[in-house]
């Protein structure tokens, strides 16, 4: 059974493990809401809608049939819910988006934001304590001071290991609008933080002020047509930044060019297709992630339908596209209806830029291998969930000839959706959430 | 390896009608036993968000339905399909600028080809209502043209840089009129920021926090048919919906059943 693979081999993949509930009953505090791997692939965080980040570590082992294991390393509460009462709204606790800082001492660092506040959370390991004391009792009483008659010093002796989450820094009031994206540049010391209509520039120690560098609020509101859907740091020019744009626009920008990006270095568009045109045209444009490739020299959009592939060298239209769904282009006033042409799905590149992935609907999620010109459609669910268990490519047919094994659009559950995956930087392991459930799958080992 | 200390949390207050699970261990630490097919005999479990207990939600036959439709009907549906969910966009928990903005967008993109295509395709056109509101300057005007209101909002919202649209605006003395409509796209959009109760102060959008202060000129009982918008937050359906969702089902004549509608989103975006 072929799948998509990075290099010549066929990559197969297999069911690791499922973290989450299997209750049906979704309670809203659970879903999750973003997912994102550390640099090396140890540690893969998840942000809920709850505002809790639950980080899993991945288990050296040294069994070789079987991959790591990841388990549960840490677990707090990152944001809460806060109310705006200037404007008696509230403010969602969500986490919108999680991002590793590279590793510089034993502390893990990462950078968590909801709709209006990023904070920086350092995850630390205690794995000794000081034990001996003479002064206190075992539960901590003192003990009478006028019983003791020797003099000790406490020494460190191992204990069991504790996993700790505290809060560095607190980035808030910087933002008017939600929070969509943030990105941690490559001088590691600064990064940005993108809202819908301005980006702003901060540097990871100073909390009390940010730059503005993008602000395309225009004066008059009324004239709004456009927002900002996503933003990242090129992964190697420090200087680069791009922003998606709601109306299927990339804009590249350089910051010695000046301090206030307006005036983009690059835009990235491609032109309609006029065979195309409907009246969700613009809404099915909106890109809703934007990714660049490991090597700096690509970037990837998702807009509703498609996957597209840019070179940074040439603004006129993509490299690559790929169709994610299709069979949905027929049915877009359903989608309209329902909501669901709003998702935002997100998607990511392979460690060595060979593959990248996206989710779908019906738990479904896709690989598109650029070298080998092939696709696969797999699924996450319950079914497939036997250890090792090879997953089968699944198909969907848009007309009415369905095949054995085929699903028909119409039986599609658009609640199912996976509209967030991350891929392991090294490894052929995949983290793919489902509503409430964050599947691993790992290419078999033989 | 050592045990791990799973740090125990509480999960935050109970608000409104979001009741949070408090848990003591994080939830995505039960390592789900893997159980074979035979134990989800009945059906996939299937996620509850949104949609009641053991409903799948699937495509409905609006698309197929739609698609039989002429254009200008399908255009019609769509449009009353945006002008919906503008409306919802207001009274979410959670509004989303980005959303907004796509369906102001698509609302322009309609009424602007319904604008260019004038009276060129209405089955019955209404009596446009008798208003002072003409501007002399305007080029003639047939009798079905999409009567000023629609135009109003149409270009208040998204403010085109339409000369029709400008000088039909500009004069409009009362009611519908372009400070309001300007103010009502305000409102619509300024209503996404999120203000920091300490910062307000230093923040240069006061005027967008100032415009909640309604200074409207019309008066409000020529809406009398259309009940008090409700109250932020609550999903009950007022009085002013039932008579919406009754006009788009039963109007026939679309141009009337638009100056409905737009006259009834004035209402509740002045108002709220």
């Amino acid at each position: 059974m072929a799948g998509a693979g990075g290099g010549s081999n066929d990559v197969q993949w297999c069911f690791s493990q499922v973290k989450g509930a299997i209750d049906d009953d979704v309670a809203e505090a659970d879903i999750i809401s973003t997912v994102e791997f550390n640099h090396s692939g140890e540690l893969l965080a998840t942000g809920d809608k709850g505002g809790r980040v639950v980080i899993f570590q991945q288990e050296i082992e040294n069994k070789p049939q079987c991959r790591s294991e990841y388990n549960v390393y840490s677990t707090f509460q990152s944001h809460e819910p806060e109310f705006d009462y200037l404007k008696s709204l509230e403010i969602e606790e969500k986490i919108n988006k999680i991002r590793w800082l590279p590793q510089k001492n034993a502390a893990q660092f990462l950078l968590s934001t909801n709709d209006k506040t990023i904070k920086l959370w350092k995850i630390s390991e205690r794995d000794k304590r000081p034990e001996g004391y003479n002064l206190k009792e075992e539960d901590g009483r003192y003990i009478d001071p006028n019983t003791v008659t020797a003099l000790r010093v406490p020494v460190f002796r191992p204990m069991d290991l504790m996993v700790e989450a505290s809060p560095r820094r607190v980035f808030a009031n910087a933002h008017t609008y939600h929070i969509n994206s943030i990105s941690i540049n490559s001088d590691h010391e600064t990064y940005l933080s993108a809202d819908d209509l301005r980006i702003n520039l901060w540097h990871q120690e100073i909390t009390d002020r940010s730059f503005n560098i993008v602000d395309i609020k225009p004066a008059n509101m009324e004239e709004l047509t456009e927002v900002i859907t996503a933003a990242e740091f090129h992964p190697h020019q420090c200087n680069t930044f791009v922003y998606s744009s709601s109306k299927g626009t990339i804009r590249l920008c350089d910051m010695r060019a000046s301090a206030l990006c307006d005036t983009h270095s690059k835009l990235f568009e491609e032109p309609e297709d006029p065979s195309n045109r409907s009246f969700f045209s613009e809404i099915i444009s909106s890109i809703s992630d934007v990714k660049f490739s490991h090597n700096g020299r690509y970037m990837m959009t998702r807009d509703y339908l498609s996957v597209k592939i840019w070179d940074l060298n040439m603004e006129s239209r993509p490299v690559e596209t790929y169709q994610v769904h299709e069979y949905l282009r027929n049915k877009l006033c359903s989608l309209y209806e329902n909501d669901c042409i709003f998702d935002k799905f997100e998607c990511c590149w392979n460690g060595n830029d060979s593959v990248v992935m996206t989710g779908s609907y019906n738990n479904f999620f896709r690989m598109f291998d650029r070298g080998q010109r092939r696709d696969v459609t797999l699924e996450a669910s319950r079914e497939g969930s036997k250890p090792q268990q090879v997953l089968k490519p699944r198909k969907v047919c848009a007309d009415g000839k369905r095949k054995k094994d085929e699903i028909s659009v119409d039986s599609l559950d658009f609640n199912k959706k996976i509209l967030h995956t991350a891929w392991h930087p090294q490894d052929n392991v995949i983290a793919v959430a489902t509503t409430n459930n964050l599947y691993i799958f790992q290419d078999k080992v033989n | 390896m050592g045990q791990r200390d799973i740090v125990s949390y509480e999960t935050s207050v109970r608000r409104k009608s979001r009741i949070r699970t408090a848990s003591t261990m994080c939830r995505l630490d039960v390592d789900c036993a893997v159980k074979g097919p035979e134990q989800h005999g009945n059906a996939l479990p299937s996620s509850r968000y949104m949609v009641g207990r053991g409903v799948k939600r699937k495509l409905n036959d609006c698309e197929d339905q739609m698609l039989d439709l002429p254009y200008p009907q399908q255009r019609q549906l769509v449009l009353d399909l945006c002008l919906d969910k503008l409306q919802s966009c207001q009274r979410r928990a959670e509004p989303s600028l980005h959303r907004s903005v796509l369906l102001a967008n698509t609302l322009r993109q309609i009424q602007q080809e319904m604008r260019q295509e004038g009276g060129l395709h209405l089955e019955s056109p209404p009596p446009a209502p008798a208003t002072p509101r003409h501007s002399p300057d305007l080029p003639p005007v047939p009798s079905d043209r999409p009567s000023t209101p629609v135009a109003a909002l149409s270009s208040s919202l998204l403010c085109e840089d339409d000369n029709d649209a400008q000088s039909t605006c500009t004069e409009l003395p009362k009611g519908t009129g372009s400070e309001d409509g300007g103010k009502s796209q305000d409102l619509l959009f300024g209503s996404f920021e999120i203000t920091n109760s300490t910062s307000y102060l230093t923040d240069l959008q006061l005027d967008d926090i100032f415009e909640d202060i309604d200074t409207s000129m019309y008066d409000p009982s020529d809406f009398s048919v259309l009940a008090c918008p409700p109250p932020r937050g609550s999903s009950g359906a007022s009085l002013g919906n039932d008579y919406n969702l009754k006009a788009f089902s039963t109007s026939s004549s679309t141009l009337q059943m638009c100056l409905n509608d737009l006259d009834h989103i004035m209402e509740i975006l002045v108002r709220s």
